[in-house]
């Protein structure tokens, strides 16, 4: 039984719909209206990023001059201070400003890791070169004494300067991977993301960089794991079915994030994540949605809120005849991040999201992308794919 | 800019970049862009295959060839080398799209700098076993056609031998 509906052809007609949709009601508005009691940061080029960077120091100095106590404002990143816009669906950050005084015991350690950090961002831009943040912490071990507090730091710069972290040219490790119909520019190179093996295109960090050059898909799938990533690379899903395939292999870090907001922004074409039915993948959804909260003062840059959650979903499990022995029970910790899940505005505010989380907890029950090998494991590429891309089955 | 759509009769669609964003890419660029696009990707296209082999060849009237004839047409020799080695690249993978320099390639040809001269030989060479190419394959069509003529006794050894010296005259 299960085989016959396996040969179905499925034409992704949901999936289309969509998509027309989208191109009748044309591309999003490059400029998002935040609220007014949220910061408004700028993604900016080397030039307007390095302007920046000598008024911040001109402040400061004139600050010595006159006063002989300098300090520096920055907006606060606490959670209090993290603020959810209805209208756009973003996690932004409010103008709760703070003040790092460089005459305090508390905080000169931070101040100086601050002041380093500066310097290394200046240094990057003049050179036009890129920095990953383990580098970034190579670059002076003994102040920083742990990648966690040069990390904050780096967070810290891009926040007072009011923009995007890798417009200071301090990115990320590359993590992500993207493959399908997709070509882009490298400087003076054309990549074809459909020649490149099951293995795909790393997405670079260095996006300023790339450039999205050509395209002939209709959909873009985000999957959390790499295992179903490569199922899918492996039965060249794109041929059948035109379509960018892209993973993070967990959360998706700055470079995916942004990455895939380019693409939304730029092809306009309807996004779906796939993800373990569990909380974690749930979150992980959350975080390309709406952006995260640690980087809440990026998140007009980073989040992507037309991307639709197309599964696992709880209510998949049954319908797909989900076998009870690959279903996992869930611990506490589980039960708690779903309870909190539930507890978050945007969830809140989307109904069908609501009652899939609800019948988590309700049944206590987690599993992941690769329970369907249960049924083949061409099941996910051949039936759940497809037919939901069809039926619109989706949140 | 926005990327340009085109909307296939099927419900698909193709999205290229804006020729007008090509204007910061480095000069040879969009020449490789081109012939990339029609060399693999067109064919893949349908319904706006015609549409889009338009929108190609504006791109290379509007961008590609006034960006390469300004810098093959300046005095700056770095940047005439550094087109000159894409352009040649290109000229070996496909003689045609390399046509637009072929007339500045004499006066690249008495330029000073050595480098300059040495693609310059090279591409001229390119055109050069391109052409004999060509010809060659149409002699070699004639010469089948002359075989079968002879065959049928409907021309004379001698006129079979004459056309036979010239094929082999090319080919070698």
């Amino acid at each position: 039984m299960a085989k016959k509906q396996i040969s179905n052809n499925y034409n992704l007609q949901a999936a289309k719909n969509l998509y027309l949709e989208y191109l009748e009601k044309g591309k999003e508005s490059k400029i998002i209206d935040l609220p007014p009691d949220t910061v408004k940061i700028d993604d900016l080029n080397r030039k307007e990023m390095l302007d920046r960077l000598y008024r911040l120091v001109d402040k400061v100095l004139e600050k010595i001059y006159n006063t002989g106590r300098p300090s520096i404002e920055l907006p606060s990143r606490s959670s209090t201070n993290i603020i959810w816009d209805e209208e756009n669906d973003l996690l932004l950050l409010g103008k709760q400003i703070m003040e790092k005084q460089f005459h305090t015991l508390t905080s000169v350690a931070d101040i100086t890791r601050l002041m380093r950090v500066l310097e290394v961002v200046n240094e990057l831009l003049n050179e036009d070169i890129h920095a990953t943040k383990r580098e970034i912490f190579y670059t002076d071990v003994n102040l920083f004494q742990e990648q966690k507090n040069s990390d904050k730091s780096i967070e810290d710069v891009a926040t007072m300067l009011y923009t995007t972290r890798n417009s200071t040219h301090i990115v990320a490790a590359p993590k992500g991977t993207c493959v399908g119909r997709l070509r882009i520019r490298d400087r003076n190179d054309i990549i074809d993301l459909e020649g490149l093996g099951s293995g795909g295109w790393t997405i670079s960090p260095m996006l300023d960089n790339i450039e999205i050059i050509e395209s002939d898909a209709e959909f873009i799938l985000v999957i959390e794991k790499d295992a179903a990533m490569m199922r899918l690379a492996e039965a060249r899903f794109w041929r059948k079915y035109p379509c960018i395939l892209l993973t993070a292999q967990g959360v998706g870090n700055v470079a995916v994030r942004m990455f895939l907001k380019r693409l939304s922004k730029e092809l306009n074409l309807p996004i779906f994540s796939l993800v373990d039915s569990d909380p974690y993948g749930h979150y992980i959804h959350s975080v390309y949605l709406r952006g995260s909260k640690r980087l809440s003062y990026e998140s007009p840059f980073l989040a992507t809120p037309n991307i639709k959650l197309l599964g696992v979903l709880t209510r998949d499990l049954d319908k797909y005849k989900i076998p009870q022995e690959v279903r996992i029970k869930m611990n506490k910790q589980d039960e708690k991040r779903i309870k909190d899940l539930l507890n978050e505005d945007f969830v809140k505010k989307n109904k069908a999201w609501e009652t899939d989380l609800k019948l988590a907890l309700k049944l206590k029950i987690k599993a992941e992308i690769q329970a369907f090998a249960s049924h083949g494991f061409k099941f996910l590429t051949d039936r759940y794919l497809p037919e939901k891309l069809t039926t619109g089955d989706w949140i | 800019m926005d990327i340009r759509i085109f909307k296939k009769k099927d419900g698909g669609v193709v999205q290229l970049i804006d020729k007008e964003d090509m204007k910061e890419w480095p000069i040879e660029l969009p020449l490789i862009f081109i012939e990339y696009i029609k060399s693999k990707q067109l064919d893949n296209y349908g319904s706006v295959k015609k549409e889009v082999e338009k929108y190609l060849d504006e791109i290379m009237e509007d961008i590609a060839i006034p960006r390469l004839v300004s810098v093959l047409e300046g005095d700056d020799n770095e940047k005439i080398i550094l087109a000159l080695t894409r352009i040649e690249e290109i000229s070996r993978k496909d003689i045609d799209m390399a046509k637009p320099i072929k007339k500045y390639l004499p006066d690249l040809l008495k330029k000073s700098d050595k480098q300059i001269v040495k693609l310059a030989q090279t591409i001229s060479k390119n055109f050069s076993n391109a052409e004999r190419k060509k010809e060659l394959a149409q002699k070699r069509k004639i010469m089948r056609e002359k075989e079968k003529l002879f065959l049928e006794g409907k021309i004379s050894g001698e006129e079979y031998a004459k056309f036979r010296r010239e094929y082999l005259t090319l080919k070698e």
